[in-house]
């Protein structure tokens, strides 16, 4: 294979070389073909106050008790945050194409430490502003110090074209608690590429739950490493596409210490001609034994022209594990459709409700009532509304 | 009843040596060592091949100098020169398949010793006599079931293959594919290349180039084939690759099963050995394929041992077709090998039940390719892998519906069994489905013997070994059934020898 391929007008803007299909973890992911317009990175763009406010009034989280930090077109805002940045440093070793591009463009970012029990949620919200199309590139840095907890909520939110390129670390430490909970409502003609890296220490108990609903093209990467014994976290998220949109999310999930537990679940509904894309990797290294690894992931596809593709992964080192994963895909079931009509349910109301119950089992295992019954609420109109735009 | 039979085979087996890796001192011809268009011609010259064939040959081999090998499989290796390699070793006592009289005693001598019994009056060992009647057999079947037909394959070339004029009578060919190209060669243009192309993939392209012998089955329409049909192959020759090619052609509303079996002496050196096998199934024709692989695996500490990189594929290619693949992998120190079906014909199936057994410092890296192309089509996977001793046993595939595969549907389980701490088993399952019809369904998981199941059969008065051979042959079990009759007691009584010594 020869490298030396001329650069898209995309990766001439970015002075970067996009991952392409021939790359094995991008293999249905290809940015060189998808990104089809020039991003230009660091554009100082200004935000109109009215615009700012009127998207941080769309996030689904609104109504909740929040602490909330705001960043527009990249930077911080201090007008509408209640909490301010402080300074942690990034500690990240990761090397993938996200992750070196938001070295080289990030602009800002939340940069947070937790430390004791933190009640009210607090709110990250990313807001891009209509503007010519350009690359608006954030990396967070979150630590969470020992025996502390609390939830944080991740809100994307935006308008017009532009490239969102979001990078967040997140550390652990010993018998401490975090909530995640990352919601994706980008603009529908925007692209959004992630990567979220966290580490976790001794008796930790991570929950991390993203719903993708947003942008045109996505892509978000997790890599879950576990540091310290005894610890327990679950990943989960939920895809609900329509139209031409593409998603892709592959995780990590590494084992290097023994009696630890993970379970991840993706709900995937692709309507139209959408396509969802899930890559999961369990890693057991030699020596981590008792490891309770479970990966699973269920694709309903609504429209004749919908895809889910899978690639669920294994690797096992260590003999005394009990490791698994299952994937499906099909349509809704007729059967459970009929049911609801017989009993005098309309049937669009009968397959929102269905899709409302497939996507549920995703976020059940966040802490918070309300962010549960926000998500709750999304999932049950996303259906009908995405039918009457479209 | 049938666990006691296993544990008794299981104590039988002496030591934990590879059983066939003796050698046989026979005097050989051989093709000059290294690769070039000159080696080509001269295999294609030795089998008085058509012109066409030879074209096609070096068309591959010119493909393969483009191409580059693949890395993408979880296995690791040296380098191979491809230029240190005999491409054509032919016992001299064997010009073309001969009848049985006429071959070289110490062939059949060797053939004996591994258990595959070239005298036609003789059936693979504990199955029943021949003649004696089944309830199997169809009622006025002239035929008694329970006879197999066998190519020999030796080295490079076919020395034998029995049974042909009974097969004859019932119109089934069954023949070395040297001998098919000059007796039917408007079969083997029609259908070679059609399922594997002769630039798929790099060893399937050195294959093309190179092939030396192998089988060739064709079926006429409506004929179910009277008995087993099976090729052996023995490597024997040192410093030579083994490169055969199979074609199966199952005509319209036929149906054949076939059976493949290997071996290679003990050897320091690592052997080549690059095959493809290429099966079309018609209109309502059904192929079972098994193979019972055992190439020599290499002694504990990796030296030595056959790289097995081989290209299996199946086109179901009329409608209600079905192909069904069975594979005992326990052999090879390297294994790459991926049999897949192409499911175009309507309602057509596929199947693929595999078990891989690793040991030592064996690698594996195995699997299936499903590929829905018509619509009702289904397929089925199920796959058990065993890591033992300081190897990795990984199970790689694909399941894809295309747009058009309305009402696909797909079922796959995978297993894998940890046998110590030092070994390695990974699960890299593809799955693809671009039309909402398709259902597909995908389970695997990965444990060890747990320590309740040890104690219980030890608490029995099993020893540790009798107990793992006991457990394993449950794991594998739902494969094993699908062994044809003559493998099944062959298979247990492996799966006791690969995993010997693995634990304690």
């Amino acid at each position: 294979m020869s490298t030396a391929i001329a650069k898209t007008a995309a990766e001439e803007a970015l002075g970067f070389q996009l991952p392409h299909r021939r790359m094995e973890d991008w293999r249905w992911t290809d940015l060189r073909q998808l990104i089809d317009k020039p991003y230009p990175p660091r554009q100082k763009v200004r935000a109109l106050p009215g615009d700012v406010e009127r998207l941080i009034g769309s996030s689904i989280f609104s109504g909740i008790a929040a602490t909330r930090m705001v960043f527009v077109n990249g930077e911080y805002d201090a007008a509408h945050s209640k909490l301010a940045n402080s300074y942690v440093e990034s500690r990240s070793e990761l090397s993938d194409p996200v992750n070196l591009m938001n070295v080289a463009f990030a602009t800002d970012g939340a940069r947070l430490r937790i430390e004791g029990n933190v009640d009210t949620p607090i709110e990250l919200i990313f807001i891009a502003t209509d503007a010519s199309p350009r690359t608006v590139a954030t990396r967070n840095v979150i630590e969470v110090a020992d025996d502390a907890s609390a939830t944080i909520i991740e809100t994307h939110l935006g308008e017009g074209s532009y490239l969102a390129n979001s990078v967040t670390e997140i550390w652990v430490g010993n018998n401490a608690r975090l909530d995640r909970v990352k919601v994706e409502l980008e603009s529908h003609d925007a692209v959004h590429l992630a990567h979220c890296h966290v580490v976790v220490g001794h008796s930790v108990t991570f929950r991390d739950f993203t719903l993708t609903t947003g942008a045109k093209l996505n892509r978000q990467d997790g890599t879950f490493r576990f540091v310290g014994e005894f610890a327990d976290a679950k990943v989960s998220g939920a895809y609900m596409l329509a139209a031409k949109q593409h998603a892709d999310t592959r995780l990590v999930v590494d084992h290097e210490v023994p009696n630890c537990a993970s379970r991840e679940l993706f709900k995937c509904v692709m309507d139209d001609h959408a396509r969802g894309i899930f890559q999961g990797k369990v890693i057991v290294r030699p020596g981590a034994q008792k490891t309770d690894g479970k990966q699973s992931s269920h694709a309903l596809l609504l429209s004749e022209t919908s895809e889910f593709d899978a690639k669920p992964e294994l690797e096992i080192y260590a003999d005394d594990v009990a490791c698994g994963h299952g994937a499906t895909s099909g349509d809704l079931n007729h059967d459970h459709v009929f049911y609801l009509k017989s009993r005098g349910v309309p049937e669009a109301e009968a397959k929102a409700l269905l899709i409302a119950a497939f996507v549920g089992e995703a976020f059940d295992m966040i802490h918070h009532d309300g962010i549960k019954a926000a998500l709750e609420d999304f999932a049950a109109r996303w259906l009908t509304e995405h039918r009457r735009k479209g | 009843m049938a666990d006691i039979d296993t544990i008794a085979l299981v104590k039988d087996i002496d030591v934990d040596k590879y059983k066939y890796g003796f050698t046989t001192d026979i005097e050989s011809e051989y093709a000059p060592k290294g690769l070039n268009e000159d080696t080509v011609r001269f295999i294609s010259n030795k089998k008085n091949e058509p012109a066409w064939m030879l074209e096609a040959r070096l068309e591959a081999y010119r493909r393969w100098l483009q191409m580059d090998e693949p890395t993408w499989a979880k296995v690791s290796y040296p380098k191979i020169d491809f230029q240190d390699i005999y491409y054509y070793a032919a016992p001299k006592s064997v010009s073309a398949p001969k009848s049985l009289d006429e071959v070289d005693p110490k062939l059949l001598e060797t053939y004996a010793k591994l258990g595959i019994p070239l005298k036609e009056q003789e059936i693979l060992a504990g199955v029943r006599k021949q003649g004696e009647k089944s309830d199997l057999d169809e009622e006025g079947s002239e035929y008694a079931s329970g006879k197999v037909a066998v190519d020999a394959v030796f080295d490079s070339v076919s020395v034998v293959t029995t049974f042909k004029a009974e097969l004859a009578k019932a119109g089934v060919i069954f023949c070395s594919i040297s001998e098919a190209l000059r007796e039917h060669p408007e079969l083997v243009k029609k259908y070679l290349f059609s399922v594997v192309p002769q630039g798929d993939n790099y060893y399937a392209a050195l294959n093309a180039a190179v092939f030396s012998d192998g089988s060739f089955v064709y079926v006429p329409p409506g004929v179910r084939c009277p008995m087993e049909l099976s090729t052996y192959f023995r490597m024997n020759a040192k410093n030579t690759g083994q490169f055969e090619r199979t074609l199966i052609i199952a005509d319209k509303g036929s149906y054949v099963s076939y059976l493949e079996g290997c071996t290679a002496p003990t050897r320091e050196e690592s052997q080549l050995h690059a095959a493809v096998v290429e099966l079309i199934a018609l209109d309502d024709a059904e192929i079972k394929y098994s193979t019972v692989q055992n190439w020599y695996p290499g002694d504990a500490e990796g030296k030595g041992g056959v790289y097995n990189f081989v290209t299996k594929r199946g086109d179901c290619r009329g409608p209600r077709s079905k192909i069904s693949w069975t594979q005992v992998e326990t052999g090879s120190a390297i294994t790459w090998k991926y049999p897949s079906c192409i499911l175009r014909g309507e309602e057509s199936r596929g199947e693929f039940y595999s078990i891989a057994i690793s040991n030592g410092r064996q690698q594996v890296d195995s699997g299936t390719k499903m590929i829905h192309l018509g619509k009702n089509t289904s397929s089925r996977i199920i796959s058990k892998g065993i890591a033992a001793g300081r190897s990795d046993n990984t199970y790689r595939g694909l399941v894809s519906a295309h747009r058009k595969a309305l009402n696909a549907r797909n079922f796959t389980q995978c297993d894998s069994l940890l046998i110590g701490d030092k070994c390695g088993a990974h699960t890299v399952p593809y799955i693809e489905a671009k039309t909402s019809t398709a259902q597909f369904e995908h389970e695997a998981t990965t444990s060890k013997i747990s320590d309740d199941q040890m104690f219980y059969c030890m608490s029995r008065g099993l020893s540790q070994e009798e107990a793992v051979a006991l457990i394993v042959n449950g794991f594998v079990r739902d494969v094993l059934q699908q062994l044809p009759m003559e493998f099944m007691a062959e298979t247990q009584k492996l799966i006791g020898i690969s995993l010997e010594g693995s634990v304690g």
